[in-house]
């Protein structure tokens, strides 16, 4: 348990930075719900001015975007980049940083063996998450019971907040995955901001242009925020995807440095 | 000149990855452009009289996708966001990584002042972010000439092109700042990736807000927007200024900053 609580210690500080950073995100986006509600109204007159084809295929669309589920859906396409970039930092870092702070001899030739190790520094990353999305989810919920004028259904706004923890776990495998099979990285933020950042454009452009298929490789689209709304639950499909996928990272990355030669510092 | 080619190698395998990452994002791009369904003049008038924070929300951007140069004024937004990453990493590891990897010893007791070495470094850097703007720029000529048929285009290109170097030359002297004033080198780069990230979020902000308008001119993105760009056909003056002061004031406090500061050993 040593391990697990000198990481805590380590990630402290950084932690609390990514808390404050994605709560004032939050809360400045959702102070903006009220004069967007007043846009969404402008909206509607010009609208009623569109052929009825058009009205109707467009606010099928449109509908869900009016609410502040919409807009709460919206705001965190940048809390999950956010969030990303601090779990894939977390990930490629963790286990990494060992060998480029020169302190991995020290760490191994402890009598505890690479599992627990590993194992530790994993259940320790996972903490920092949930911690961060605890304290997100309330920040988040009751910022919105603020601004929101009309009465809402928490438990789907949970709902579609809880993607944040998601997306998150998925970098956190695939960070920790990289950083065991990428010989020496000497600074994790050049490994893990072209990783999120491609998937954040692949996201958006693939949104933009309106193809479906990159849903399936890219994290941030896995939990659709119209399906969420509508169904008031998650597409199943993508659960198992992610389920699937973090399952085969984690081992993998057992297996990998479990058989690692890892080289002592001169 | 040693430490000049030893820089542009050590970046080499990094850039050539990310030079050919930028290529399959604007291939990738423009090939959907290919089998869009053309939504027709009407409608696109219409959206276009919505409020502006529902365009944003709604990923409408105001370009004729049915024009490849129109198309591309969509992509730039990414192809900006990829590049200014490239930049700002760049901008603060180069300055940085001597610290970090424990090799400032060995490099500052070389005779070569540290005005040199900055300078060295600076002109490796722009090297690097030249050719990923070049690189940029062949590989959007080659993927719109190859979807568009005869319409013209250069001109629109190479205008995103210009700004486009104004962004990574911006971000790039951000981040070699932030690593001179800074004396954790590991945690340069992480303060220079925020400073972006801030205002790349910034700039959604003030799209779906109105009042915040006169933030503008914090965000580098609002100052080469490709609608602005591609609509005036010439960057807009007061923003050039801007840029040109911002980049002379970031290299200036670089090279005060990392001239008479201590070096972590």
């Amino acid at each position: 348990m040593n391990v697990f609580f000198r990481e805590l210690k380590a990630y402290q500080k950084s932690t609390f930075i990514w808390i404050a950073s994605l709560c004032t995100l939050v809360v400045v986006f959702l102070l903006m719900f009220p004069a967007f509600t007043k846009d969404v109204e402008a909206t509607r007159a010009i609208m009623a001015n569109l052929p009825l084809a058009v009205r109707n295929a467009l606010d099928i669309s449109l509908q869900n975007f009016f609410t502040v589920y919409g807009f709460f859906a919206y705001l965190l396409t940048f809390a999950s980049l956010a969030g990303a970039v601090q779990a894939m930092n977390i990930g490629v870092g963790i286990i990494s940083k060992e060998d480029s702070g020169k302190t991995v001899d020290f760490l191994l030739t402890k009598p505890i063996s690479r599992i627990k190790v590993v194992t530790n520094k994993i259940l320790a990353a996972v903490f920092i998450l949930l911690l961060t999305n605890l304290i997100f989810i309330l920040v988040a919920l009751s910022t919105a019971a603020m601004v929101s004028v009309s009465s809402f259904d928490a438990g789907l706004l949970l709902l579609i907040a809880l993607t944040l923890l998601f997306v998150q776990l998925f970098f956190l495998a695939f960070g920790i995955l990289l950083s065991v099979l990428i010989p020496k990285i000497k600074s994790t933020i050049s490994v893990s901001l072209p990783v999120v950042f491609g998937f954040f454009v692949i996201g958006m452009l693939g949104a933009v242009i309106g193809n479906d298929n990159v849903r399936y490789i890219c994290p941030f689209k896995f939990y659709d925020s119209n399906y969420i709304i509508d169904h008031s639950a998650y597409d199943i499909k993508f659960l198992i995807i992610e389920a699937v996928f973090i399952l085969l990272a984690i081992t993998a990355s057992y297996v990998i440095y479990l058989r690692k030669d890892i080289r002592a510092v001169s | 000149m040693n430490l000049f080619f030893r820089e542009l190698k050590s970046y080499r395998n990094g850039l050539i990855f990310w030079c050919l990452g930028m290529a399959v994002l604007v291939g990738s791009g423009m090939a959907k452009f290919a089998t869009i369904q053309t939504t027709g003049q009407s409608v696109t008038d219409l959206i276009s009289q919505f409020p502006q924070s529902i365009q944003t929300i709604f990923g409408l951007t105001g370009f004729d996708l049915t024009k490849a140069s129109g198309y591309f004024g969509v992509l730039f937004m990414y192809i900006a966001l990829m590049a200014t990453v490239h930049a700002v990493l760049l901008g603060a590891g180069i300055i940085s990584k001597e610290e970090r990897d424990k090799t400032s010893e060995f490099l500052f007791v070389k005779p070569i002042s540290r005005f040199r070495v900055i300078t060295v470094k600076l002109s490796a850097g722009l090297i690097n972010l030249i050719i990923l703007n070049l690189a940029t720029f062949g590989s959007s000529i080659y993927f719109i000439d190859y979807f568009s048929k005869g319409q013209s285009y250069i001109g629109d290109v190479a205008i995103l092109m210009v700004g486009l170097l104004f962004l990574q030359l911006i971000f790039f002297f951000i981040g070699t700042m932030v690593a001179a004033v800074n004396e954790k080198p590991k945690s340069s780069a992480s303060i220079a990736t925020a400073i972006l990230l801030f205002t790349f979020v910034l700039t959604f902000l003030i799209n779906i807000n109105i009042k915040l308008d006169q933030l503008k001119y914090l965000t580098p993105f609002k100052y080469f927007d490709a609608r602005d760009l591609m609509a005036n056909g010439h960057l807009d003056s007061v923003y050039v200024t801007i840029s040109l002061i911002l980049i002379a004031f970031t290299i200036f406090l670089t090279y005060r900053s990392y001239d008479d500061r201590d070096l972590q050993i």
